[in-house]
């Protein structure tokens, strides 16, 4: 039997790893959920977070708060460029058949991925700490840093504030009726243009926080962005496309299954998290809490 | 007859021209290398390190009386991607030569290529063991790099020397991660039997979320370890390891090889850097062991325009130098009579006297190593006293 201690520190871990994971596929699934589209593009926005934090940290250092405004002004430029993005090119491809939007989504991963090259070279780079946060404290024989725990609980108070926008508020309800029926929604007069607009920006500034939000812990380089796609579309298979909490449920299913696996399968972690999603998709194809599609 | 004649003569002088224009033809090198995505940060510092070899040498005149000419191809890192380039730059480019090839994936896959085309292939970066192995090994593949036996070891040198019993290891689970972990732990065992590797952890190549392995390891209290999770993913590793109290746990006594100490990582983390563990580095602008070190600095500092330049243009460079050589050596640029000039050669590099082994086709390649410190003269840490290590003792 493993030290509780132990046991704690590895479920903490796997918490603040589900909560990235949130920050990034909740922007995945609003955009599926609503434009019915799959971006993978989605992945190279946080990567662009990541990297524009890092720009803003060398503008304006880390201390003195500075840390929060690089993060929240590098997640303002991701909503601004996909504001731009879908105003300009997604907005062909609604409706379009899954595989232009496949190749348009990847075509978009490839030039934003070499624009971030031709800027940032190839080198790593690293944002540190704010240093309000560098600490850590214990918690039942475990060391949580500081930072984690901001991003603890950082993660349900924007699942609750996207949760509040989407299911009391009057734009909620027009985005939630967007995602049901877009034409009945614009015979009643609701610019579904501009709302469509607006949710890939919400979306690209989620996926440009998580990405300005993890670069103190990780170091921000070329194929991040490849990397966490593929995460970020098994926590969202797991909890079901396009579901809000579903996608909440899967990352926090995700983070644990990837800690607690590497105490059973030390060196088969990654495939228990696939074996879970193809699990998922034999008994329930349309996830955990999404609704199969008609 | 008179137009007889002149025809003959036109039809040689026809044959004559691309003759002479063969003496000043260029000597193709092909250099399939990543240039996108993670390891672009080692292969295109490695590919400008080889150009900047090109051009010093054809400023001299060349080889032989012809300019060398490098054609650089992006690998993107990946097995298939290299082999397609390599026989793209034979078949196409027609290059005479292969220096080239980062990862432990790319370089075996791209040694059958040589093989097939009889083309040296002299290989830069790649550190696994299987490259040179010998079922694998065949008269035209060349390794100039450290491998992970040399790497392993030189690493249990180092810990053996340490007074701590109680060791661990973190790697990533593929060919390079086990191959130089393996290495590591049979030295070490070797050379200091009271040691008990206590854990052993095998995150998957490019992990971004090391918290779980790292709160695993702990729990089994080691008192060292030794890791060779490389380049940004160091960056990464580390972070999370220093936020979790990781290095205080084990005083410091940690080993990060996969050149963990490279002025690259130390200088994209500054002062986020644990400093007080050991690195390595296949090279370092600051160690000026030699005026020919010194030298080689002062003009990759200007080629590059970088100040600090990096220590994986060396790999280039040095993979350059090799060939070049041995072209010379064999006075000729067939591949067969060059891979012969290439056994046992041995050349002046700006990191010192190094050598070809005939039975292996391997470098004596050792790497810098050295506990980290702060400088008051650089904005990041660096290795200080830094060690070249000589794996000759121990290459077999």
């Amino acid at each position: 039997m493993p030290d509780p201690s132990f046991v704690f520190a590895q479920s903490v871990s796997g918490l603040t790893a589900a909560m990235f994971l949130f920050l990034i596929a909740s922007g995945l699934s609003l955009i599926f959920g609503v434009l019915r589209v799959l971006n993978f593009a989605h992945g190279t926005f946080y990567m662009l977070g990541a990297y524009s934090a890092y720009q803003f940290v060398q503008w304006i250092g880390v201390s003195g708060g500075m840390f929060w405004v690089a993060a929240l002004g590098a997640a303002g430029v991701i909503a601004l460029l996909g504001g731009v993005v879908e105003r300009l090119l997604f907005r062909h491809l609604y409706g379009k058949e899954e595989l232009y939007q496949l190749l348009f989504t990847y075509a978009l991963v490839l030039i934003l991925s070499d624009a971030a090259r031709m800027i940032w070279g190839t080198q790593q780079k690293s944002v540190s700490r704010p240093p309000e946060l560098t600490g850590a404290f214990s918690l039942f024989g475990a060391t949580i840093p500081h930072y984690n725990l901001f991003i603890l609980l950082l993660g349900p108070a924007i699942a609750l504030s996207v949760w509040f926008v989407l299911q009391r508020t009057r734009v909620g309800r027009f985005i939630r009726a967007a995602a049901l029926d877009r034409e009945t929604l614009g015979a009643l007069g609701v610019n579904v243009d501009a709302l469509y607009t607006w949710v890939f920006v919400i979306a690209s500034f989620l996926g440009g926080l998580g990405g300005a939000l993890i670069s103190p812990m990780r170091a921000t380089t070329p194929g991040m962005d490849t990397e966490i796609i593929v995460e970020a579309f098994v926590v969202v298979v797991i909890g079901g496309l396009g579901s809000f909490w579903g996608t909440f449920l899967g990352a926090l299913i995700y983070g644990q299954v990837l800690s607690f696996g590497i105490l059973f399968f030390p060196r088969f972690s990654i495939f228990a998290v696939f074996a879970l999603m193809a699990g998922v998709l034999i008994v329930r194809p349309w996830g955990l809490l999404g609704r199969p599609l008609k | 007859m008179h137009r007889r004649m002149l025809l003959i003569l036109l039809a040689a002088a026809l044959l004559a021209v691309p003759m002479a224009a063969d003496a000043q033809k260029p000597i193709k090198v092909g250099m399939p290398m990543p240039l996108s995505g993670p390891p672009a940060l080692f292969g295109d510092p490695a590919a400008k390190g080889a150009q900047m070899f090109v051009e010093e040498i054809n400023a001299k005149g060349g080889v032989l009386g012809r300019k060398l000419e490098l054609i650089t191809r992006d690998s993107k890192g990946d097995a298939n991607e290299a082999v397609r380039q390599a026989r793209e730059l034979i078949l196409k480019d027609n290059v005479d030569f292969l220096v080239g090839t980062l990862t432990s994936a790319e370089g075996p896959a791209v040694s059958v290529v040589a093989k097939e085309n009889k083309i040296v292939f002299i290989a830069p970066i790649p550190k696994t063991d299987q490259l040179t192995a010998p079922d694998k090994l065949h008269p035209y593949v060349f390794r100039i790099s450290a491998n992970t036996t040399m790497e392993g070891r030189s690493a249990a040198e180092i810990v053996a020397k340490w007074p701590v019993t109680k060791v661990a290891t973190i790697s990533f689970d593929y060919a390079y991660g086990q191959d130089v972990t393996k290495a590591f732990v049979e030295h070490l065992k070797k050379v200091k039997p009271s040691v008990e590797i206590v854990d052993q952890q095998w995150p998957k190549l490019g992990e971004q979320d090391y918290n779980p392995f790292i709160n695993a390891q702990m729990a089994k209290k080691p008192e060292a370890i030794f890791s060779s999770i490389w380049g940004g993913f160091f960056v990464t590793y580390s972070k999370q390891a220093k936020a979790l109290g990781m290095f205080d746990a084990v005083k410091y006594n940690f080993i990060g090889v996969g050149e963990a100490g490279s002025p690259e990582t130390t200088k994209s983390m500054g002062k986020d850097y644990p400093v007080g563990i050991w690195g390595n580095s296949y090279d370092a602008f600051y160690w000026g062991e030699t005026p020919a070190h010194k030298d080689y600095v002062a003009r990759l500092s200007k080629y590059l325009k970088d100040e600090y330049p990096s220590s994986w243009a060396i790999q280039g460079y040095t993979g350059m130098q090799f060939l070049v050589e041995a072209i010379k050596k064999a006075n000729s640029t067939d591949s067969d009579k060059v891979s012969k000039a290439l056994l046992g050669l041995t050349i002046e590099t700006p990191i010192g006297p190094q050598t070809i082994r005939e039975k292996d086709h391997q470098a004596n390649r050792g790497q810098l190593y050295g506990k980290t410190v702060l400088d008051p003269k650089y904005p990041f840490p660096i290795m200080k006293p830094v060690t070249y290590v000589d794996p000759t003792k121990f290459m077999d």
